[in-house]
């Protein structure tokens, strides 16, 4: 009901200003792995147009990018001390947790776009946390927030608040890194255009990231074929102990 | 092309390689560095070297039940050159390592069952932290001293007695006896299976060879003579982490054939070397080494149990199987 009066505000007070919409791209729509796979950098260009030809699209825009992969179901322990010694007494389950997220803005978060607008998208990590964990208590709370901590520093979890360029006025090129053992699957980038800290325009672009080849073949042979795949892995390890013994015979 | 040329190409190339199954690229040099040195010990005593190189592995970021899977497949692959080795010099009972292998398998199947059941508890990590330091310590202090009575006998002039042809301990007056010719005994099966059983249970538990067991068991236990320990014991890890292998690919789904495969290939190469140098080594000397080898292992796991971690929080994937 909230989102519904926030969406019908939005469409008061921002129709009359003329409306825009977003046209958008990414550079890579299918990351292709390869054995030489070590990771990949990615760009997303868009510009913001008038829906009305007569109108030109006015700025100052600005824009945050959210790029979510494939959601994977995840836990986060803490150790404690228990009779002098350090185990995992504690959990918390987050269920459909993005592998990678990177939020990359034109701006700070707070400084472009109402708490409204990032709320209404869940666009802060920690936000991700707690829908993940589905509670917000303050168990999921501080949990949430080292799980983030944690995929940060794996480079899963991305903010960059200075990342999207402005080319013109309306016109915008961003950059995000994928890290070498990013998961594989559907990729989504959602795009948000604000005016005024309102949000004016969106759109969104789906890429893939997916092995290829020899790794592809190696990955569903394993899935399809894994009493044959456990055999060839088997005479593999014996030939491979075989041949060896050959050569450094004496 | 000028040869320093091509190096570099070949350099740029290869440096990274993708796992298909860890989805995650890693140092090709880094990867078969690791088989490598692992490999020279495993060749060295005997011993498939998955207790050091399992730890290696999730240490460098790959995820745990992909270590442990492809792990197996490396052993096995060292374990074939050293095994060979060893054949070729005539220090192999097949006979006593066909009872170990039999029941060493059933042992696996048992040992894959309690890891499910255990993983299904939870606090599997902590079990398996604990086991490590319990088994490893024990065994290592065992050896230890074993080892060093020797030497220091050695050192005082007293010829040390070959015990291992003419003792019997109580267990070898079973019933069921067999005659094993290779190792010169004459002993009841009864504690031949329950040792391959033992090791087979633990084995898959764990996920390593259990060769720092199964040799120790061999020496003090069935009283096994030097020269046919070190192969015998290197026959039976190939069997069975060739069926833990299989069962990992059908149960788990997370060997990783490329990462198994760069691990072999340096572990190939190590173990020969390995081989080659415990030929200038008194058996007594590698039981020394290996001790400390083994009790290095332990202090690590027991320094983890108790020492404060640096990042008390961790994270894992929930896989179907649940949490890794």
């Amino acid at each position: 009901m909230r989102r519904l009066l926030l969406a019908l505000a939005l469409i008061l007070t921002v129709a009359p200003a003329g409306a825009e919409r977003l046209v958008s791209t990414v550079s890579t729509p299918t990351v292709q792995i390869t054995s030489s796979f070590d990771g990949t950098v990615l760009s997303l260009f868009g510009n913001v147009e008038s829906s009305v030809p007569a109108i030109p699209a006015d700025g100052p825009f600005n824009v945050i990018i959210v790029i979510t992969g494939p959601l994977q179901d995840r836990v986060a322990r803490l150790k404690t001390n228990a009779y002098g010694i350090w185990t995992n007494t504690e959990q918390v389950s987050f269920r459909q947790f993005p592998s990678f997220y990177a939020v990359i803005a034109s701006g700070k978060l707070g400084d472009i776009a109402d708490e409204s607008v990032l709320a209404a998208d869940a666009i802060r990590p920690e936000d991700q946390a707690l829908i993940a964990a589905k509670s917000i208590d303050f168990k999921a709370q501080r949990f949430g927030s080292e799980l983030i901590r944690l995929m940060t520093e794996q480079g899963h979890f991305v903010v960059r608040e200075d990342g999207v360029r402005f080319l013109s006025n309306t016109a915008y090129v961003a950059q995000v890194t994928l890290p070498s053992d990013v998961a594989n699957g559907p990729f989504l980038a959602h795009t948000i255009v604000l005016k005024n800290r309102q949000m004016v325009a969106e759109g969104s672009q789906g890429f893939a990231v997916r092995k290829t080849g020899f790794e592809n073949f190696v990955f569903v042979a394993s899935r399809q074929q894994p009493l044959l795949y456990g055999i060839v892995c088997v005479l593999l390890a014996l030939g491979t102990g075989w041949l060896a013994g050959v050569v450094f015979k004496r | 092309m000028r040869r320093q040329d091509a190096a570099r190409l070949v350099r740029a190339r290869l440096v990274q390689i993708y796992l298909p199954i860890a989805e995650l690229s890693m140092n090709l040099f880094f990867l078969i560095g690791i088989g490598g040195a692992v490999g020279f010990l495993s060749g060295l005593f005997g011993v498939g070297g998955g207790f050091l190189l399992t730890p290696l592995l999730i240490f460098s970021g790959v995820p745990s039940p992909v270590a442990v899977a492809s792990v197996t497949g490396q052993v096995a692959a060292a374990s074939t050159s050293g095994a060979l080795s060893y054949y070729r010099r005539d220090g192999i009972d097949l006979h006593l390592a066909l009872y170990l292998i039999l029941s060493s398998t059933i042992g696996a199947m048992a040992g894959v069952a309690t890891f499910s059941l255990l993983r299904s508890l939870g606090q599997l990590d902590l079990f398996i932290s604990v086991s490590y330091f319990l088994l490893l310590g024990f065994v290592g202090v065992l050896m230890m001293a074993e080892a060093l009575r020797t030497l220091w006998r050695r050192r005082s002039g007293v010829v040390p007695r070959d015990k291992s042809a003419s003792q019997h301990g109580w267990m070898h007056g079973l019933p069921m006896r067999i005659r094993f010719k290779k190792s010169r005994l004459y002993i009841s099966v009864i504690p031949v299976l329950v040792i391959g059983l033992f090791i087979g249970w633990v084995g898959a538990l764990l996920g390593i060879g259990g060769g720092f067991i199964l040799v120790p068991a061999l020496v003090y236990l069935l009283r096994v003579p030097a020269n046919v320990v070190v192969g015998t014991s290197l026959l039976q890890v190939v069997a069975m982490m060739c069926v833990t292998t299989i069962l990992q690919a059908l149960t788990s789904q997370s060997v990783d054939v490329v990462l198994a495969f760069c691990l072999m290939v340096g572990g190939t190469i190590g173990a020969q070397f390995g081989a080659s140098a415990g030929k200038y080594l008194r058996g007594d000397q590698l039981r020394a080494l290996l001790a400390l080898l083994v009790l290095g292992v332990a202090i690590r796991f027991g320094l983890a149990l108790v020492l404060p971690p640096g990042d008390p929080f961790s994270m894992a994937l929930v896989t179907p199987g649940g949490a890794g």
